[in-house]
């Protein structure tokens, strides 16, 4: 198990440092963001000011090197066009975009999984065959799409819920949902393909020729077996959800960092793509990681080694 | 679940989440503004930015103004006085307090003119205001700035200069003024959430007209859609950058109204006359008789736009009454093309950034391609587009299509950048109208500026370096309630609107 620990630990780090340095270099191809920062107006010797100010006319290399020594020193930098540190900026972000996952993941699940049980345990009866139909709908449609809708109908035409921004709880209501249902499809498809799998399986008759009840045999023995890929997947889902939150975000001007991160790219704000994907990174290894040490905890049969 | 344990599961909720649940407040008590971004920096002197400038203008004073038909007036100097070609007084008023209970002085000003001016300080708008050399305060209500040379575009540039508090900005410093800054405007800046709100709260001992709404929030709301339908619902007063489709919805909506206003703003396409095939004048003007901007404008833009004979808007100091400009001939073009022969063939990139309607680019490439030019549309993202137009001659495209405001309404901040040699914008080579621009910027005498001008028209008109499209419009959307007059500079003064319920 330390072995495992360390030896993960060990890939995370390179994968980290791979992605931060590919984003560094790839985004300074493109060109600096000083024309983005001075009125059209600006002359040559302005922008040239301007850039010398910002750091941007140093060797390529010199920058890279600088920015390593920041980020061993924590300090991910300041924002150029808004001129805070970037730490600030996704400190007061996070939060928001924390929320929305929860919210959305709380969707997705207590939708999906439902959906999933009743899917598989009633295979052929009127209410999984709407259930299905429900789950390929949210499925098909495009977030954007959605959300507006959603907007449209709940705050334009009802007048129930407020459109967009944050306040109280009930902001949070409709990005949720816009960001959940997406996820929700995987989450019924997993569940139901997963305790189809279990439901073949010998225990399983074993168990009811016993004559242990559908119920029992349900929550003792099918969802501790079953919850394993779900588990897999609610990890992989929340790095999908974060990559759709920047959709979601941006319609229902949720403040968090996806939306910062679409302003940040447009204004050519390295430093806090830097700081958004950097964080990207660190979170999508870490919930690997913490995956594969579920497993061991839900199945203690699975054995983590390091020498694999 | 019953109303009252469905609140009181949603407070909890709420709290454990951290969220504030503010209470409800009337519309004219909390004025809510919805802008495509938050404001980059609310330090008037550190940023270029639309967001920004819808925000710091209400909290800071500037030494001039504009009224809502864009006269330059009063604001904190009172009156000036032109003592000679490169030097003019202010006066200024002597009741002016900042927000912290500081008077307002002629340090004050200086100090904000030397800020902005210093080639150290890399402000971004250093550019317009580079050609004031010196701030000397005469008096502290008098003080006299001293420019290279005769300037005419100074008052227009100086609507820009906010001024900033001198002993608060050298006490804390720059980043902390960028945090928590302090002006002499209608209000008085309150908190910043980042990516929430700005919230300001009324400056109640204003010296000037008070704004109706005791607070302000300014939220950034970046897709256009969502603004609407915070209008709509009535969870914002006044939101900015509509489309005239969008305008359209509001027509029918009970409880708001689109409110669209001329600018100072011109469309244009740039051609780049040192390559071939534009190295043709009988091409460029080809290609000025291939474009309908009626057709652009009732076709795409919902008619509100206008058509210019010159690069200029009527919004702008310099625009001259009766340009001839070429008009809308698709047979001459195609005559013209015809007699160029094989050169009109030739391939031509027509720069653009997906921040430009894109609707007008593809209508521009269709009606020169209809009239026999081999158009082709070079997209790229609005940094490279920017440097690539900026590059001169030699690098820029054949063609571009751009809309440009030079925030001044003077001419010299249009005409100069886009036709004289010395600019990287500039793609058109003729010393007679090098010569016509630099006696427009060096004369203090209007007439002669005008007269200047009118020649300049009418090279644009037949030479043909740019073909100008159109005035463009600014759509805002606002609650039924409220009055507010668009103005040409796109500024948004709120002690300058009004409610009634």
């Amino acid at each position: 198990m330390p072995g495992f620990l360390l030896r993960r630990l060990g890939q995370a780090l390179v994968t980290i440092l791979g992605v931060v340095t590919l984003i560094f270099f790839v985004q300074r191809l493109t060109g600096d963001p000083t024309y983005l920062l001075v009125p059209e107006t600006a002359t040559q010797a302005d922008i040239a000011a301007l850039r010398h100010q910002l750091g941007f006319d140093r060797p390529l290399v010199v920058q890279y090197f600088d920015f390593l020594g920041e980020l061993v020193r924590f300090d991910l930098g300041q924002s150029v066009v808004q001129r805070v540190p970037v730490t600030t900026i996704i400190a007061s972000r996070l939060p928001y975009t924390l929320m929305l996952a929860a919210g959305a993941l709380l969707v997705a699940c207590g939708i999906g999984v439902p959906i999933g049980i009743l899917l598989a345990i009633f295979r052929n009866s009127p209410a999984a065959k709407v259930a299905a139909g429900f789950v390929l709908a949210a499925q098909s449609m495009p977030t954007f799409w959605s959300g507006i809708l959603m907007i449209l109908v709940f705050s334009v035409l009802l007048g129930w819920l407020p459109p967009s921004s944050t306040g109280d709880i009930w902001h949070l209501v409709m990005p949720s949902f816009a960001l959940g249902l997406l996820s929700m499809a995987t989450f019924a498809r997993i569940t139901r393909s997963a305790l189809l799998d279990e439901l073949s399986k010998d225990y399983v008759r074993t168990a009811r020729s016993r004559g242990v009840r559908s119920g029992r045999l349900l929550i003792r023995h099918l969802a501790r077996n079953a919850s394993i890929p779900v588990i897999t997947v609610a990890a992989l889902e929340i790095s999908n959800l974060l990559a759709g939150a920047v959709i979601v975000e941006t319609v229902f001007a949720w403040p968090g960092l996806g939306q910062v991160t679409v302003q940040a790219i447009l204004a050519r704000d390295f430093m806090i793509v830097q700081g958004v994907v950097l964080l990207g990174a660190f979170v999508t290894v870490l919930l690997n990681l913490m995956s594969d040490l579920l497993y061991s905890l839900v199945d203690p049969r699975i054995v983590l080694e390091g020498g694999r | 679940m019953s109303r009252v344990s469905k609140a009181a599961a949603a407070f909890l909720v709420a709290t454990a989440l951290g969220l504030a649940a503010g209470p409800a407040l009337a519309a004219k008590d909390r004025f809510v503004i919805d802008l495509v971004n938050e404001p980059s920096s609310l330090d008037p002197q550190v940023q270029w930015n639309p967001d920004s400038y819808y925000v710091y203008r209400n909290i800071f004073d500037n030494l001039v103004t504009r009224d809502d038909k864009g006269e330059i007036i009063p604001q904190v100097a009172t009156a000036w006085k032109q003592v000679s070609d490169t030097e003019i007084e202010f006066d200024l008023r002597s009741d002016i307090a900042f927000h912290d209970g500081s008077k307002l002085t002629a340090d004050d000003v200086v100090y904000s003119v030397k800020r902005i001016t210093d080639p150290k300080f890399a402000s971004p708008q250093l550019g317009q205001f580079d050609k004031i050399t010196d701030a000397v305060a005469l008096s502290p209500t008098k003080v006299k700035l001293v420019t290279a040379g005769p300037y005419p575009a100074l008052l227009a540039q100086l609507v820009k200069l906010s001024i900033v508090p001198k002993a608060v900005v050298e006490a804390v410093g720059k980043d902390a003024f960028n945090l928590k800054p302090v002006g002499s405007g209608p209000y008085k800046f309150e908190s910043w959430q980042r990516g929430v709100n700005v919230q300001l709260t009324r400056n109640d001992a204003y010296w000037g007209t008070k704004a109706p709404f005791p607070t302000v929030t300014f939220r950034a709301v970046p897709d256009a859609a969502t603004r609407l339908a915070n209008l709509q619902a009535g969870s914002s007063d006044l939101v900015v950058t509509l489309d005239a489709d969008q305008a359209a919805q509001l027509k029918s909506a009970p409880k708001a109204q689109a409110l669209i206003g001329l600018t100072e703003r011109v469309a244009y396409v740039r051609l780049n006359t040192t390559k071939p095939p534009f190295d043709n004048p009988k091409l460029r003007l080809a290609a000025a008789y291939a474009l309908d901007k009626q057709a652009m404008i009732d076709g795409l833009l919902g008619g509100h736009d206008k058509p210019v004979p010159e690069l200029l808007t009527p919004a702008i100091f310099g625009w001259v009454d009766g340009i001839k400009a070429p008009e809308h001939d698709l047979a001459k073009a195609k005559a013209l093309i015809a007699e160029a022969g094989p050169a009109a063939k030739a391939e031509i990139d027509l720069a653009t950034a997906p921040v430009f309607d894109q609707r007008i680019v593809q209508a521009i490439q269709q009606m020169l391609t209809e009239a026999g030019f081999n158009v082709k549309i070079a997209m790229s993202d609005m940094a490279t587009y920017l440097k690539r137009a900026q590059a001169g001659p030699e690098t820029t495209s054949l063609l571009s299509f751009g809309r440009w405001s030079c925030a001044c309404q003077d001419a010299d901040g249009v005409l100069f950048p886009l036709l004289h040699k010395s600019s990287g914008w500039s793609a058109y080579r003729n010393p007679k109208m090098d010569a016509l621009l630099e006696e427009a910027r060096a004369t203090l005498d209007t007439n002669k500026r005008l007269a200047a001008y009118k020649q300049v028209h009418e090279i644009v008109a037949t030479d043909v370096p740019v073909v100008p499209l159109y005035q463009a419009v600014v759509i805002y959307g606002a609650a039924k309630n409220l009055t507010f007059q668009p103005t040409p500079n796109e500024s948004m003064f709120i002690n300058r609107m009004s409610w009634k319920d």
